[in-house]
Parts: C-alpha cells; sequence; structure tokens
C-alpha cells in the first residue's frame, strides 16, 4: 500500500518485516502471522490427539488492520511467523481531500496516509474541524501502515 | 361480592389473555405476550380477589386461567391474611379442597397449584392459634381408606403440597413470611404432623407390599407413596435451637443425614420399618425408578443418627439388623444397574454414620460377612465402572457407585486401629488387585476390553481444559493409595515388578523403533499402538505409586506414611543396604541384573522403578526419539519425584518415632544417596527444559519440581552445590536457546526458583558471584539498554522489545519468590527497576501488551510484598505506585482506538490497577512488618514518623483510575467485582478520609454506590449497602450537618426506605439493608417520619392504613428514639423482619 518513495522510517530499511517464534513460545495478546496477515492474538489454547499424543496449539488471531478473525492450529514444536509492530504517534497538522497530514518527530510532513474509516475516522475530523490538537497513532507492520487511534494533546 | 360485579367480562378477558400466551411463538407478537402477562400479573395483584376467584373455578374451562385464580387466592391469602375472618379462610380451605375432590379429571398441573394454595393456608394458619387446620389430616385418613386409587393419589398429593411447603425454605421470600416463622412453623410440624404422615405413608406401602398383583393404576400409586416415604426420611430435622441466620445456612444442605428428634423413637426403632422397606425394595426393584426410591429410603434409615438413640446399644440393635437385612438383599441376586448408586449409598452412609466402636460391637461373623460383601462390590463395581468408560456412556452409573464404596473404605481404613488387627490387608489386597487389573493392559489387564473380550482403541482429542487424570481421580487414587499401604506387603513389590517390566519393555521397543528408523528414515511407519499401551500402563503404575509413597498435604511438611515406614522397617533386617544404594544409584541398569537385586529395601526399589522409567525417557531424548515418547508419562515422572522429594528427601528424623535405616541411610542429610539423587533430579529438570519447551505442562511441572527443591532450605542446600545448578542459572540469565523458547509462565517460575536457590548457604564469595551470575546481568543488560541515547529510537525494534518483555518477565519471577527472610534485599532490587518501569510506561505507551506487563510487575511486587514493609519503605512503594497510575491515566484519558481489542485491554489494564490498589490496601489489615526483624540496618528512622495510610494512596488511585472506569466496562463482571470490593473497602476501613475527599471523586464514588446499590447484581447490591453503615456513623461522628456526605446519606436513606418496603426484594438482602437503614434513620429521624407520612397519606383504605401505622410504630418502638447502640439495631432488625412478613406484601399491592 505505502509507496516506496514516501518511506520515512530509513532507520530499519531492509529489516525483515518478520521473525520465527516457536509456537509455544507465543502469548496470548501478542502478535503472530496467520495466512499472511499480521494479526492480534486473542485466543490461544493447547490440545492433543490422544493422552499420549503432542501438544497443538490452536489460535485464533484479529487482522490488526482489517479486524478480520484468522484461526491456525500447529504442532507446539513448530515455528511460527511474528510480525514486527511499530506504532509512532504523529501531530495532526491538516486534513486534505481523505489524507491525513503527519508532522514527524524531525519536522518532516509526511502526507500519505488516509483517515481511518468508522467512528475513529469522524472523531479525527470533528475535532480537527473543532480546531483541537491531538495525535495520531500509527500503527505499521509487513510493509502496511494505519491511523490506529487518537489522543488530545497534554500539556 | 363487590368483586363478582362484571365476573364475566374478567373472565372473557382473562381467557384471552391464556390464548394469546398458550400460542405458538409465531402467532402473537412481543407485546401481544407482554401484555397478557400483563393482565394476569395484575390480576393476581387485585385486592381480595377470592369471590372472582371462586366464580372463576366453578365456571371458566381454561385451564391455565384456573391455574392463575388458584395462584392469586394463595397469594391474596397471605397478602392479607390479617384482616380475613378467619372463618373465611377456613371455609375457602374447604372450598378447595372439595373443588378439588369432586374434580379428578382436573389438568395435573391446576391440581397441584390448588393443592398448593390449600398447604399455604395450613402453613400460615399452623402458627395462628385462632384457626385450626389441623382436620385436614382426618381427612386426607379418610381419603387413603377409600381404596379408590384415584383418591389415594389425590390424598397422596395433598400429603407432597403439605410437606414440600413446610419443609423447604425456598418457598418462604415468595410467600412473604420471615426465615423465623418458617422455622418455627418447621419445629412445630416435624413433632407431630410429620409423623401422621410417615404412618399414613407406612400403611398404605404395608398394603401394597401384600398384594400379589397390582395393576398399571395401582402400582403408579404405589409409587407415589413410595416417593412420599422418601422425602419424610429425607426430612432436614430443625435442631430445637438454631439461630434464624443458621436456619437459611442449614436448609441449603444437600444429602441430609437423618437425624430425627427424640420424639420419632418410638416409629423409627421400630425393626418393622426397616424390614417393610427391604421387602419392598425386593418387590419392585426390577423397576428402575421405583427401585431408587426404595434404596434411597434404605440408605436415608443407614444414615439416622442422634437423639433417637438412647444409648450405644440401640444403635447395635439397629446397625445389625440393617446389616443383615443389606446382606440377605445382596446375597443371590445380580444387581441391576439401576441398584448399584444406591447399594453404594446404604454402605457409604452406614459407614460415614456409625461410630467405629458401633461397628466393632457387631457379632464378629456378621461384619466379617459384610467386609467380605463390601470387597466384592468394589472389585465388581469397579470392572463395570471400566467397562462403561469403554463404551463411553453418558451416565456413569458404576462409576459413582464406585467412588462411593472407595470412599468408604477409606473412612474404614482411616482409623484402622479399632478394628481387629489385620483385618482389612486381604479385602485391601483383592480391591488393590482389582484396580491395577482394571487400568493395565491386556494380557495382564482389562484395560479397554469390552464384555465380550474385544479391545477398543480410539485416540480422541483432549483439549487443555480436561484435567490431568492425576486430579480427576484424586479421591479414587487417594483410597487405591491408603489400600495399598495397608497390603504394603503385597502391593509395593506388585508396583514395582510391574513398573520394572513395562520399563524394560519400553525401552525394547524403543530401541526397535530407532532401528527401524535408521533403517527407513520414515518415522510415519511407527506404530504406536504398543508404545501407547505401555506409556499408559506406565502412567496408572506411577500414579498409584506416588500416591501409595506419600500424601501430599497443601502447607505442611508431608510425613512418610506411618505403614510405609513400618514396612520398611520390618523388612531391613534382610536387606542389603550397599547393594540397595547400588540399585539406587543406577537407573540406567535394568533392576534384576544387579546382583543380590532381591535383597534390596521394597520402598527405595519402587522409587528406583520409576526413576529408571525416567532414565529410559532422557535416553531417548538424546538419541532424538522425543516424537516417541509420551509428554504425559514425562508430567508422571516429574510429578511423581517432586510429590516423592517433598516427603523423603532429606527425611528428617526427630519428625518419627522410629526411622528406617534403609532410609535414612539413602536419603538422610548428609548423605550420598541425597547428594546424588538432587543431582540427579537437576539433571532430569535441565533435560526436561530443553527437550520439553513445547510441552507446557511438562515444562511447568518441572519447573514446579526445581521449586520443590529449592523451597526449602536443607534442600537447596545441597541444590547450590551442584555445578548444574551454576550452570543452569548462567544459561538463563545468558537468554540463549533453548530456555528462552519456553512459555512466560515456565520462565517466570524458573526465575523464583533460581532466585530461592540464593538464599541458601553458602559462603559470602560464593554468594556473591552467584548474585553476579543470576540477578546483576539482568539489571545490566537492563540499564544499558535503557541507557542507550537513542533508546526512543530503538525501543520499538524486536530485539529490544523481547529483552524489555523478558526483564518484566523476570521481575514478575523474582518477585513470587519473595519470602520473609530476603524480602529486605529483593525489595531492594526490584525498587530499582520499577522506577525505570514508569519510564518505560511513558515510551511504550502505545503498545498495550507491554503496559499490561508493566502493571504486572507492580501488581506482584505489593501482592507479594507490602504485607512485609516498614512505613518508609511502603511509602516508596505507594510513591511508585502512585506515579504508575499518574502516567498510565495521562496516556489514556481521551484516547480512542480503533480495533476491537481496544476495550478487551483497557478491561485488563484496570482491572489489574484495581487489583494493585486492593493489594496495597491489604496492608491495612495483614501487616507483618517489623522493622527491626527484616531490615535490619538499613530502615533509618524517618523523621518524625509521617503518617502514611495506605487509604490516602488508595483513594488517590481510585481518583485516578475513576475517570476510565466506563459504564460499559463496569458491564465485565470480574472488573465490576473488584470495583465494588474496592470501594466498600475503602468506606469500612477509612469512613473518615471519605468527606475530606475532593468533590468530584465524592461524587463519583456516591454514585458508584447508588448505581451499584439499584442495578447492579444482588452480591454487589449487598456490598454497597454494607458500605453505607459506616458512612453514616461517620457523619453521626462529627456532628457536622449540610457536608456533601451528610447530604448523601440523606438520599441514600430514601433509596434504601422504597427497596426495604415498597419494592419486592431478596430476602438474604434483609439483614444488609436493615443495618444501613438502621444507622440512615438514626442520622435522619426527622426525614424518615416524613417518608413514612407520606406514605401513610397515600393510603385510601382505612384498614389498610391503620395496619401499616401500627407496623411502622412497632417497627420503631424498641428503639426510640433510635441511637447507634448495638443492643438497639439488634431490636430493629428483629422488628424489621417482623415487618417485612406482615406489611411487605401488602404494600406491594395496586
Amino acid at each position: 500500500m505505502a509507496d516506496p518513495d514516501l518511506d520515512f522510517t530509513s532507520g530499519d530499511a531492509g529489516a525483515s518485516t518478520t521473525y520465527p517464534m516457536q509456537c509455544s513460545a507465543l502469548r496470548k495478546n501478542g502478535f503472530v502471522v496467520l495466512k499472511g496477515r499480521p494479526c492480534k492474538i486473542v485466543e490461544m489454547s493447547t490440545s492433543k490427539t490422544g493422552k499420549h499424543g503432542h501438544a497443538k496449539v490452536h489460535m485464533v488471531g484479529i487482522d490488526i488492520f482489517t479486524n478480520k478473525k484468522y484461526e491456525d492450529i500447529c504442532p507446539s514444536t513448530h515455528n511460527m511467523d511474528v510480525p514486527n509492530i511499530k506504532r509512532n504517534d504523529y501531530q495532526l497538522v491538516d486534513i486534505s481531500e481523505g489524507f491525513l497530514s503527519l508532522m514527524m518527530d524531525n519536522g518532516d510532513v509526511r502526507e500519505d496516509l488516509r483517515v481511518p474509516e468508522g467512528d475513529l475516522g469522524k472523531e479525527i475530523e470533528s475535532k480537527f474541524a473543532a480546531s483541537e490538537e491531538m495525535l495520531v497513532t500509527v500503527l505499521s507492520a509487513m510493509g502496511e501502515e494505519s491511523a490506529v487511534a487518537v489522543k488530545p494533546m497534554t500539556k | 361480592m363487590m368483586a363478582a360485579v362484571g365476573a364475566p367480562e374478567v373472565i372473557s378477558q382473562l381467557e384471552s389473555a391464556a390464548k394469546v400466551l398458550m400460542a405458538p411463538p409465531s402467532m402473537v407478537s412481543t407485546e401481544q405476550r407482554q401484555h397478557a402477562e400483563h393482565i394476569f400479573l395484575s390480576f393476581r395483584k387485585s385486592k381480595s380477589p377470592f369471590a372472582i376467584c371462586k366464580h372463576i373455578l366453578e365456571t371458566s374451562k381454561v385451564d391455565y386461567v384456573l391455574f392463575q385464580a388458584a395462584t392469586a387466592i394463595m397469594e391474596a391469602v397471605v397478602r392479607e391474611w390479617i384482616l380475613l375472618e378467619k372463618s373465611s379462610i377456613e371455609s375457602l380451605r374447604t372450598f378447595l379442597l372439595t373443588y378439588v375432590l369432586q374434580r379428578p379429571n382436573l389438568q395435573k398441573y391446576v391440581r397441584e397449584q390448588i393443592l398448593l394454595a390449600v398447604a399455604v393456608i395450613v402453613k400460615r394458619g399452623s402458627l395462628d392459634k385462632s384457626i385450626n387446620c389441623k382436620s385436614i389430616f382426618h381427612e386426607v385418613s379418610q381419603l387413603i381408606s377409600s381404596g379408590n386409587p384415584t383418591v389415594q393419589t389425590l390424598a397422596c398429593s395433598i400429603l407432597t403440597a403439605l410437606l414440600s411447603e413446610f419443609s423447604s425454605s425456598s418457598k418462604t421470600s415468595n410467600i412473604g413470611l420471615s426465615m423465623e416463622f418458617h422455622g418455627s412453623c418447621k419445629r412445630v410440624f416435624q413433632e407431630d404432623d410429620l409423623r401422621q404422615i410417615f404412618m399414613l405413608t407406612m400403611e398404605v406401602l404395608q398394603e401394597f407390599s401384600r398384594r400379589e398383583n397390582l395393576n398399571a393404576q395401582m402400582s403408579c400409586v404405589f409409587q407415589r407413596y413410595l416417593a412420599l416415604a422418601n422425602q419424610v426420611l429425607s426430612w432436614n430435622f430443625l435442631p430445637p435451637n438454631l439461630g434464624r441466620h443458621y436456619i437459611a445456612m442449614f436448609e441449603a444442605t444437600q444429602n441430609v443425614m437423618l437425624k430425627p428428634t427424640e420424639s420419632w423413637r418410638e416409629t423409627l426403632l421400630d425393626h418393622r420399618v426397616m424390614d417393610l422397606f427391604f421387602t419392598v425394595h425386593r418387590k419392585i426393584r426390577e423397576d428402575s425408578d421405583m427401585a431408587q426410591d426404595s434404596l434411597q429410603c434404605l440408605a436415608q434409615l443407614a444414615s439416622m443418627h442422634g437423639p433417637i438413640f438412647p444409648d450405644e446399644n440401640a444403635q447395635v440393635t439397629y446397625l445389625a439388623h440393617l446389616v443383615e437385612g443389606l446382606l440377605s438383599m445382596i446375597n443371590g441376586i445380580e444387581i441391576e444397574d439401576s441398584e448399584a448408586v444406591g447399594i453404594s449409598s446404604i454402605i457409604s452412609n452406614l459407614i460415614s454414620t456409625f461410630p467405629r466402636s458401633v461397628l466393632t460391637a457387631l457379632p464378629n461373623e456378621l461384619f466379617a460377612s459384610f467386609i467380605n460383601c463390601l470387597t466384592l462390590l468394589t472389585c465388581s463395581f469397579g470392572r463395570s465402572a471400566a467397562l462403561e468408560e469403554v463404551l463411553d456412556k453418558d451416565d456413569m452409573v458404576y462409576m459413582e457407585a464406585y467412588d462411593k464404596l472407595l470412599e468408604s473404605w477409606l473412612t474404614l481404613v482411616q482409623e484402622d486401629e479399632h478394628f481387629p488387627r489385620g483385618c482389612f490387608v486381604q479385602p485391601a489386597v483383592q480391591v488393590f488387585n482389582s484396580y491395577i487389573q482394571c487400568h493395565l493392559a491386556a494380557p495382564d489387564g482389562t484395560r479397554n476390553l469390552t464384555a465380550n473380550g474385544v479391545a477398543s482403541h480410539e485416540e480422541e482429542e483432549i483439549n487443555e481444559l480436561q484435567e490431568d487424570d492425576r486430579e480427576l481421580f484424586s479421591d479414587q487414587l487417594a483410597s487405591i493409595g491408603m489400600l495399598g499401604r495397608i497390603a504394603a506387603d503385597h502391593c509395593i513389590p506388585l508396583l514395582t515388578g510391574l513398573l520394572e517390566d513395562r520399563v524394560t519393555r519400553l525401552h525394547g521397543q524403543l530401541q526397535r523403533h530407532q532401528q527401524h528408523l535408521m533403517a527407513s528414515a520414515d518415522p510415519g511407519t511407527v506404530e504406536r499402538k504398543v508404545l501407547d499401551d505401555l506409556y499408559e500402563d506406565i502412567h496408572w503404575l506411577i500414579l498409584v505409586s506416588g500416591y501409595l509413597l506419600a500424601d501430599d498435604p497443601q502447607g505442611e511438611t508431608p510425613l512418610i506414611p506411618s505403614e510405609v515406614m513400618e514396612y520398611s522397617i520390618k523388612h531391613s533386617t534382610e536387606v542389603d543396604i550397599n547393594t540397595t544404594l547400588q540399585l539406587l544409584g543406577s537407573p540406567g541398569e535394568k533392576a534384576t541384573s544387579i546382583p543380590g537385586c532381591n535383597r534390596t529395601d521394597s520402598v527405595i526399589r519402587l522409587l528406583s522403578a520409576v526413576l529408571r522409567t525416567s532414565e529410559v525417557e532422557s535416553r531417548a531424548t538424546r538419541a532424538s526419539l522425543t516424537e516417541l515418547l509420551s509428554p504425559q508419562m514425562g508430567k508422571d515422572i516429574v510429578w511423581f519425584l517432586r510429590r516423592w522429594a517433598k516427603t523423603y528427601l532429606l527425611v528428617d528424623e526427630k519428625l518419627y518415632s522410629q526411622i528406617s535405616i534403609p532410609l535414612s541411610t539413602a536419603f538422610g542429610a548428609d548423605t550420598e544417596g541425597a547428594q546424588w539423587i538432587v543431582g540427579y533430579l537437576l539433571e532430569k529438570v535441565i533435560n526436561n527444559l530443553s527437550v520439553w519447551s513445547s510441552e507446557s505442562e511438562l515444562a511447568n511441572d518441572t519447573v514446579e519440581l526445581l521449586v520443590t527443591l529449592v523451597e526449602k532450605r536443607e534442600r537447596a542446600n545441597i541444590v547450590v552445590q551442584c555445578e548444574n545448578w551454576w550452570n543452569l542459572a548462567k544459561q538463563f540469565a545468558s537468554r540463549s536457546p533453548p530456555l528462552h523458547m519456553l512459555s512466560s509462565t515456565v520462565q517466570r517460575t524458573l526465575m523464583k526458583a533460581l532466585v530461592l536457590g540464593g538464599f541458601a548457604h553458602m559462603d559470602s564469595d560464593t554468594k556473591q558471584q552467584y548474585w553476579a551470575e543470576v540477578l546483576h546481568p539482568l539489571q545490566q543488560r537492563f540499564l544499558n539498554l535503557i541507557n542507550q541515547e537513542n533508546f526512543a529510537q530503538i525501543c520499538q525494534e524486536e530485539a529490544v522489545k523481547q529483552e524489555i518483555v523478558a526483564t518484566l518477565e523476570a521481575l514478575c519471577g523474582i518477585a513470587e519468590a519473595t519470602q520473609i527472610d530476603n524480602v529486605a534485599s529483593l525489595f531492594s532490587f526490584l525498587m530499582d527497576f520499577l522506577s525505570s518501569c514508569i519510564g518505560l510506561m511513558e515510551v511504550y505507551r502505545n503498545s498495550p501488551e507491554t503496559v499490561n506487563l508493566i502493571i504486572e510487575v507492580f501488581v506482584e511486587v505489593a501482592h507479594k510484598q507490602i504485607c512485609y514493609l516498614g512505613e518508609t519503605k511502603s511509602m516508596k512503594l505507594y510513591e511508585v505506585c502512585l506515579t504508575l497510575l499518574q502516567v498510565y491515566s495521562k496516556n489514556n484519558l481521551g484516547r480512542k482506538r480503533l480495533d476491537v481489542a481496544a476495550e478487551e485491554d483497557q478491561y485488563q489494564d484496570l482491572l489489574l490497577i484495581m487489583e494493585l490498589l486492593t493489594n496495597l490496601l491489604s496492608k491495612e489489615f495483614i501487616d507483618f512488618s517489623d522493622t527491626d526483624e527484616v531490615f535490619r540496618g538499613q530502615e533509618q528512622s524517618s523523621g518524625a514518623g509521617r503518617p502514611v495510610s495506605a487509604a490516602d494512596v488508595v483513594l488517590y488511585g481510585v481518583n485516578i483510575v475513576l475517570p476510565l472506569m466506563s459504564q460499559d466496562l463496569l458491564k465485565f463482571p470480574s472488573l465490576c467485582n473488584q470495583y465494588y470490593k474496592l470501594i466498600t473497602f475503602i468506606c469500612e476501613i477509612f469512613p473518615e478520609k471519605i468527606p475530606q475527599l475532593p468533590e468530584e471523586l465524592f461524587k463519583s464514588l456516591m454514585c458508584s454506590l447508588e448505581l451499584g446499590m439499584t442495578s447492579m447484581s444482588s452480591e454487589i447490591s449487598q456490598l454497597c449497602l454494607e458500605a453505607l453503615s459506616p458512612l453514616a456513623e461517620q457523619c453521626a461522628k462529627t456532628q457536622e450537618k449540610d457536608t456533601p456526605l451528610f447530604i448523601a446519606t440523606r438520599h441514600f436513606l430514601k433509596l434504601v426506605f422504597d427497596m426495604l418496603v415498597l419494592q419486592k426484594h431478596n430476602t438474604e438482602m434483609t439483614v444488609a439493608a436493615g443495618e444501613a437503614l438502621y444507622t440512615l434513620v438514626c442520622l435522619h429521624q426527622v426525614e424518615y417520619s416524613e417518608l413514612v407520612e407520606t406514605l401513610l397519606s397515600n393510603q385510601r383504605d382505612a384498614v389498610i392504613y391503620q395496619r401499616l401505622a401500627d407496623a411502622f410504630n412497632s417497627l420503631t418502638a424498641s428503639s426510640t428514639p433510635p441511637t447507634m447502640d448495638r443492643k438497639q439495631k439488634v431490636a430493629f432488625l428483629k422488628s424489621l423482619e417482623e415487618f417485612v412478613a406482615n406489611v411487605g406484601g401488602l404494600l406491594c399491592v395496586k
């Protein structure tokens, strides 16, 4: 989705977007890649086939960008991919044509992120219209980015 | 007669409403249904509906309307009892009874409801001297003697209705009678009327049992009277002097044992009663429904105890008769499936009820036959239970029966010194053998064999919620283990032999697999069946061995069971100690290959059989056969070793009157054996943690074994001398594989164990070195990381995040290791981290999973340490907790998130915060701190003793989090409970702080209380009511009027008043609400009088007005003027109960 030319997070260019982890070491509320999508684990349980069988892990995850639900089951010895997750707060400076203008720490402004859909987007727009100052949290994982939270500026 | 005016309209309205209610859901709308329900509700509330109800009963053809009319009569009679003429009540009762008698074809539910109304009238009248309802028994006995089955059935229904009305307290709140009233009625009833019912029932049963052939209709009547007899014998006799609070508790007991009052002596000690039930059972035992009732009657008779027996002789005679009857009933019959549970209840009741002295006073032969019969039944039920498991039946009757009998054995043999010596050995051998046989695979055993000998073997999916067998069957295993001790001479060698054999076979099987794998390199072809059978055999053998050799008492030091100790001592002369030690020390060799292996201590040999199993497992993992192994067996092994180590390792001779030389030589303090085995266990733990990281339950059991090894100073002293221990510590500190692959809970517990080990005895250099290896790397790595200049930039990198998470997990583990003797050093260590953690809260404010973990660290530290901290240290902890809350609040107020997990995340945070505050508050009632002892030399006397109170901190904390608690969040029950517990705590412990709260906080606190009182569950409502009294008392103390608290309590007075007087409420709540009301009345007497006045002035009916006015007068009569005096309060509460019983219903009338 993101235009590579507009990638400002140059610090980790080329770094892997995921890393492997043994299934049994994953935890609820943590993250995992299910069906190729970065997910937050909302449910985790184990089972086995027969009393002397080996553990299998059953996971239910929610796509952190689309909120879609995914499930998977695999032997607990397997390695799963875990997405690298980043969250950054930026100050909102403008909204134009459905895109947010966000000021980065170094003073640069990026304008590549859409106003999110639904209630959060409406909240951002109405607060912006009321000229309230606010911070927008941007979540990024596996090359995708999205605004996920908003908070009024303190101080 | 007024009410009869317009009767046809009322009836037609009710009938059409009934039609709506009875219509299928698709035919009527929800509104129509609600409207119809409303019509019936208001009909039942109408004033004096007697005439119209009679009219309805006589004319309407709609059953449901008849039912409602009966209900209306019942409710109105109780409501208006005092206003009614006694003669009209009596004629009403006669009318109802005659009505039913004349209409044999009434629908069952209508008939039962009318009879219930009769029963309620009889009960309400039973304490009222002005009315006599006794004639009902005369009428009933005439019905019974009619010989007409229909009439007899009706008579039975009447008796059943009376019985349930008088027995059950759950009915009381429905008709608005107080507990005390209920109790008095019940006492009068059980002395006389109940016995009359019983006698009538016995007559009927006698009559029927004499008849040769019973037709279907008669046998139906028979069944009803049998059920009635069972109800009488299950009567929960109310002892003469039981306070009203206990009545409710008493009534709630299940499985009532028969404890009749003395007046029943003649009736129940008559042998003919018991004989009749045996006769009845013989007659009907093939009818499974009736058989359950007749056996239940016998089981109740077997539980009989108390003042009914004049002396022990009477008990012996009674028991002997019972046992004789039982034996002759069982002998020579094939027991039906439906009889198993009933028969085992009879046996388990008599064994648990009759004192040992009575059992031993039975004639010898009778006692021997009884034990013999019990043995055969136990074995037979055990086999049938195993069959049930194979067939996967839903209804496990034999399993239930088997459980009961095994429990009875436990009761018997636990006090076996009362019985002839050795009398239980042979039975124990038989029961033990049959248990083992049922749990082993063919050919030795019968596991998974169906009745005709066909093996069944299926692999089912087992989820993590299913309990492990060691828990699921803990009761059975405890009994079998106990029986195994009684017959130790037989059972210990048996288990050893079987286990050694299975281990040898397992070893061979694994070797064959390995060769096979090397040849074909295809694990898919491996046949698991043989292996799984061996694993299952070993599983049960280890479980039984564990339960036989040791107990697992919570919290105390378990002792070696005396039977096991005696067994070892008895054979110690035949034992060669060196061979025993050699056997113990060579788990890699076959036991039988050791020369002289038969001259070894059997207790040690059983342990070493488990060690041999463990060794085969470990070697298989080294040979990369882990995939073929059973994680379940791995769990069994470490579970056994943990249980064993707690009891036998470093056995303390001082705790025993006699000690076995082999045991003390092998495992005593300062022995090579003990050192060797500690080393062996440690190696096992380390191996497991690296091989089994993917099996979290097994890893968990393993790390718990490690905790057991270090939590006792004596054991820890040996552990820290092992090089392996240091390797483990270093490896964990370096966060290298494979330990970092363990689940977070296992890592925490591992950290806990490593910290506990650090407090073992070591010279100071070694100790310093140990901490340098274990704790300091943690600190160093953490500080290096967070002090990096670009930490803010790199903090989101995965490696950094993982390091942080691992550190936080380790901190939780360290906190868990807190004990009174290490709290000083651990607290200082953890405090440094806590301050840095606050910084992390800022850095990771956007990662809910990290924030949550940080709060958890604080919760753990507060939970484990606050009770030991002196003033200065507590202050420090309070401060850092407050800062944490401030930062949390700043970062979350006004924040809005998009994702679905947002609410769940916040819920988890707030739950932890409530827990943190409750933990801090607990300092006020659990405080072990003794500055001198624990922090010798560390605690400087800090200035002029600043008054530190947890309340200040907690209130401040509540102030911070309260704005975050939305009504939606309160819908999470656990959060809601925790929140209300916390605020009730605050009000109860620090009422004086409440008036000083900032205005906003005060307001939200009062709002919370009101909300909790009026619109939450009854449990929450009760908590809030309990918070009110201390607040009102606080106001009374300061005597200041017009403070916000004073005004708030005035508002609460009205709320509680309405709740008690005008609304239908739970009777359990009357006490809490009453106490609150009384203190509030004391405080606001004028307002209370106003409330009463307003209420009275709304009454138009002069009679009701007078009655209410009288009731209010007598409510406060004993406490005028009301003062905060305990005695007056108690008097008020007592009158309140009467008040609610007398006028409670009246005020709800519309």
